[in-house]
């Protein structure tokens, strides 16, 4: 069992180590070195301190963040609250859509704002034809917009769970002695679900510190972190590598923070009430019970919006730029007319990415949650380390690792798969130990006993125990990666190109069209499986024993 | 033949000695329980035997051959776990088939043994059923046919009954015990249930803080503790402290609770402090016959139908507890005097710390 154990992290240690650890340092070690002599200098932080470009792309990219951290918790834990304890009208269907945010690719969503509201947008010129001037939408409140409302799930998901958690007896015995409904709420409810709100809202900060799409899309002249990194390294006339490390190493120390804050904070307080029965719903008056029908429904209807509205406008024709109102195809005979190799690489990596991520990332996870040895410990902790890490960060390293020496992959498919499994196996972790952890130890230890080495036992009988789990996982690896834009834009190669690859460059040049067909294309093939995978969970659930 | 031998074996965790230094011997055929409070480290023990714990120090053979270094799948035991851990995947045939292709055993044997198996835990036709199909005491009885197909050398019992209701838990521990008689297996039993230890035992060793307190029949466990833990224990003693006097050749005084009994034998010097295990049926209403009596006051009756308890208090307002049968005609009121006869033999005495 021990021996099992040891094999799995050992090698799960080492391919990290190559693949996510070496890379990393590749980036610290340019940050700290003369570009064009390899001698050793703290010029280029020097640099980046006294530089008021710099300092405001650290600037803009921290309030980015911060006030979408704070507007994801303001719609967030209302949404909640709702969902939990008001009696809203179809709370199953808007469970499902709250959900979609998370997996659909936000700079689409970036894409939808600028189609409606950019300088040629939908509804900018409507209004500008009857005479009402709008703001401009690119830059901070565009970003900002967007980062709430695709990131606002990773609030609304915990939260949801700890006010669902929180048992009845907790607020019967909290109004028992003396205390009204909103001062239970402030005293009893809220304290309980506050790590939940601080979890959702350090991932919402996280997410939106290292996004790199948003702001790719949005940002116009303002500087930004990940899109500076981008430039810095991938730039054609301005590149700097030595300045791009350094710029990575302050976002990965910035993102590790919040992480650490995040797990200090957690590690201390874990409130669980083991609910055995949920509280009642809150009786309302049919106008507060309208009230937080049309806020939960608002916030979900707003947060889809603009995918729908790509959707829509995909299949409008353009005249050059201009948007007309006729229906067709164009923009897709468009998109497939160069070639089909975009969308099959995209299919095809996100495959091979994802079976891959489940394959390695779901014998970790059962180590992590079986095994409590220094060892699974180290594991549980580098495993982590993606989460801190951007994705361009990431595939900048790897290019620096893997262009030359004993292992070339730039310019392959193979560099591409090895940034997906990477980014993606924090996630395949989580998931699966998750599962484990719901699996009785005694079962395997049954097996065992019966004569069944533990290897075997593991692919026997925890597999198959872990199976409908592990498809769920599968199957978001999958989305997420078929929509992953911030390392494949920097790793991708001309036989390699991806769907995603094609909507960025159609943005930034003038395929406003086939841009929006390429963002069609992309929400369709994430959300396709994801309301399949949710059908097939919510049948499963009564028969998981 | 399958003798257990356990000698000096000990494993910490951090700093508690979760077992410390026990050394057991236990016969073939024998159904030995290891009885305790929880935290005594008796499922350690009996995980270190089935190998999911690793041994620290000192060894475990099975007959001849040492197992103790041994992976666990290869030990040859058969256990019963507390939650059943049934194959929530698997039918309950391929439950109690899964030890048998593990040990590759032809199919057609398989299906034979299975059926027999289910046959002898009374749950024939059984075999195709999914495991959530079965109740509580169903599930218990597959992880028993599971055990017991596989001929184990040793058959190993992790608090099995514990998750049963009362009724079923009593049914339940006469069918393990038949079972085990039948087969001739040597097995090791953990409980923290005293009553279900000396129902089902051989012998029973009582554990407390990873060490062995006493090892013996359920008989001597229950009437000749040799510790004042293992007497609390077992039953709802009442311990009384007091001072040894004088030895008159058959039995010794002890003052205690402001009253004094006879205790049989020389049980100390005079002038040490004892503590007396007086079991609450080992006091009776006192009638006229002669014999040793004790003064108490009722304080509270309790009537249970087979039995009643009396709560009384001796003269220094020690309570104590006595048991008298449901029959008994009884009409004395809170308050009033109580005479207590008692057996001189029947009190336990351990010297007091």
């Amino acid at each position: 069992m021990k021996r099992f154990a040891t094999i799995v992290a050992l090698v799960a240690l080492v391919l990290l180590a190559v693949f996510l650890l070496y890379p990393l340092a590749l980036v610290l070690d340019a940050s700290i070195r003369v570009d064009s002599t390899g001698a050793f200098t703290f010029g280029n932080y020097a640099t980046i301190v006294k530089s008021r470009y710099y300092l405001g792309s650290i600037g803009n990219s921290l309030l980015a963040a911060a006030l979408a951290t704070g507007l994801a918790c303001a719609i967030g834990i209302p949404l909640a609250f709702s969902l939990a304890r008001i009696d809203v009208p179809g709370r199953a269907l808007l469970l499902t859509l709250a959900s979609l945010p998370l997996v659909l690719p936000s700079f689409v969503s970036a894409y939808a704002l600028v189609l409606l509201f950019g300088h040629a947008g939908v509804v900018t010129t409507a209004l500008r034809g009857i005479g009402i001037p709008i703001g401009s939408i690119y830059g901070m409140p565009g970003i900002v917009i967007v980062f709430t409302l695709t990131l606002y799930p990773y609030v609304l998901m915990p939260v949801l769970a700890g006010f669902q958690a929180v048992d009845a007896s907790m607020e019967e015995a909290g109004r028992n002695l003396g205390g009204s409904q909103s001062y239970v709420i402030r005293t009893v409810l809220l304290p309980i679900v506050m790590p939940a709100i601080l979890a959702g809202g350090l991932l919402v900060f996280i997410e939106a510190l290292e996004n790199f799409g948003v702001p790719a899309v949005l940002a116009e002249d303002r500087p930004f972190l990940a899109v500076d990194i981008f430039k810095l390294f991938a730039g054609e006339s301005d590149a700097n590598p030595a300045a791009a490390g350094a710029l990575s190493v302050l976002l990965i120390a910035c993102t590790a923070l919040a992480l650490l804050v995040q797990r200090h904070y957690l590690g201390k307080r874990r409130f669980s009430t083991a609910a055995r029965s949920a509280p009642a719903k809150l009786v309302l008056t049919p106008a507060l019970r309208l009230l937080a029908a049309i806020m939960s429904w608002g916030i979900v209807i707003v947060s889809l919006l603009p995918f729908a509205a790509v959707l829509m406008v995909s299949v409008l024709r353009f005249r050059g730029p201009v948007l007309t109102w006729e229906l067709g195809l164009d923009n897709y005979a468009t998109l497939l007319s160069g070639s089909y190799r975009p969308l099959l690489n995209t299919l095809t990596l996100a495959s091979v990415a994802a079976v891959a991520t489940m394959l390695i990332g779901a014998p970790i996870g059962y180590v992590v949650a079986r095994h409590r040895s220094r060892l699974s410990g180290l594991l549980d902790f580098i495993g982590m380390v993606p989460f801190a890490v951007s994705g361009t960060i990431l595939a900048i390293g790897l290019i620096v690792a893997f262009n030359s020496g004993p292992l070339v992959l730039t310019g392959g498919w193979l560099i591409l798969v090895i940034a997906y499994v990477v980014r993606k196996l924090p996630f395949a972790i989580r998931s699966s130990s998750a599962i484990v952890h719901q699996l009785d130890p005694s079962l395997e230890e049954a097996s065992i006993n019966l004569g069944v080495s533990p290897s075997r036992t593991f692919a026997a009988l925890t597999v198959p125990l872990m199976a409908s789990g592990l498809v769920g996982g599968l199957v978001l690896v999958w989305i997420t990666a078929a929509s992953e834009l911030s390392s494949t834009v920097v790793l991708y190669s001309s036989r390699w190109v991806t769907t995603t690859v094609v909507m960025y460059h159609a943005i930034e040049g003038t395929g406003a069209g086939l841009a929006a067909a390429a963002a069609a294309v992309l929400i369709l093939v994430t959300a396709i499986p994801l309301l399949l995978i949710n059908r097939r969970t919510s049948k499963q659930e009564t028969t998981v024993i | 033949m399958t003798a257990i031998r356990i000698e000096n074996l000990a494993r910490s965790f951090g700093a508690v000695r979760a077992v410390d230094n026990i050394s057991l011997h236990i016969a073939h055929g024998e159904l030995f329980t290891l009885l305790g409070p929880s935290g005594c480290g008796k499922t350690t023990l009996l995980r270190m035997i089935a190998g999911f714990v690793e041994v620290e120090t000192g060894s475990i053979s099975f007959g001849d051959k040492r197992i103790d270094n041994l992976p666990a799948h290869h030990r040859d035991t058969g256990m019963v776990f507390q939650n059943y851990a049934i194959f929530p995947n698997h039918t309950v045939a391929e439950n109690v088939a899964y030890g048998l292709k593990a040990r590759k055993v032809p199919p057609a044997e398989i299906k034979s043994r299975v059926d027999k198996a289910l046959e002898r835990v009374r749950l024939t036709g059984y075999g195709p059923r999914a495991p959530h199909q079965l109740s509580g005491g169903q599930l218990q009885r597959v992880a028993i046919a599971r055990a017991l197909v596989i001929e184990p050398a040793v058959l190993l019992f992790d608090e099995p009954l514990s998750n049963l209701d009362a009724q079923l838990r009593t049914e339940m521990r006469i069918e393990i015990r038949q079972l085990q008689q039948a087969l001739g297996l040597t097995a090791i039993y953990v409980t923290h249930d005293q009553e279900e230890a000396l129902a089902i035992s051989d012998r029973i060793a009582v554990l407390r803080q990873g060490k062995v307190e006493q090892v013996d029949t359920p008989e001597r466990i229950y009437l000749r503790p040799q510790t004042a833990f293992v007497a609390e224990f077992l039953g709802s003693t009442n311990m009384v402290p007091g001072v040894a006097k004088a030895f008159d050749g058959r039995n010794t005084q002890v003052a205690a609770a402001g009253t004094e009994f006879s205790v049989r034998g020389e049980i100390a010097k005079p002038g040490a402090k004892v503590l007396l295990s007086l079991r609450p049926e080992a006091l009776r209403l006192a009638d006229s016959s002669d014999g040793p009596r004790v003064e108490a006051r009722l304080a509270l009756r309790e009537f249970l139908g087979p039995v009643q308890r009396l709560h009384a208090t001796l003269p220094d307002g020690t309570p104590l507890r006595v048991a008298a049968l449901g029959g008994a005609a009884f009409d004395a009121v809170p308050g009033a005097p109580l005479a207590l006869a008692y057996d001189p033999d029947q009190i336990i005495a351990f010297p007091a710390s």
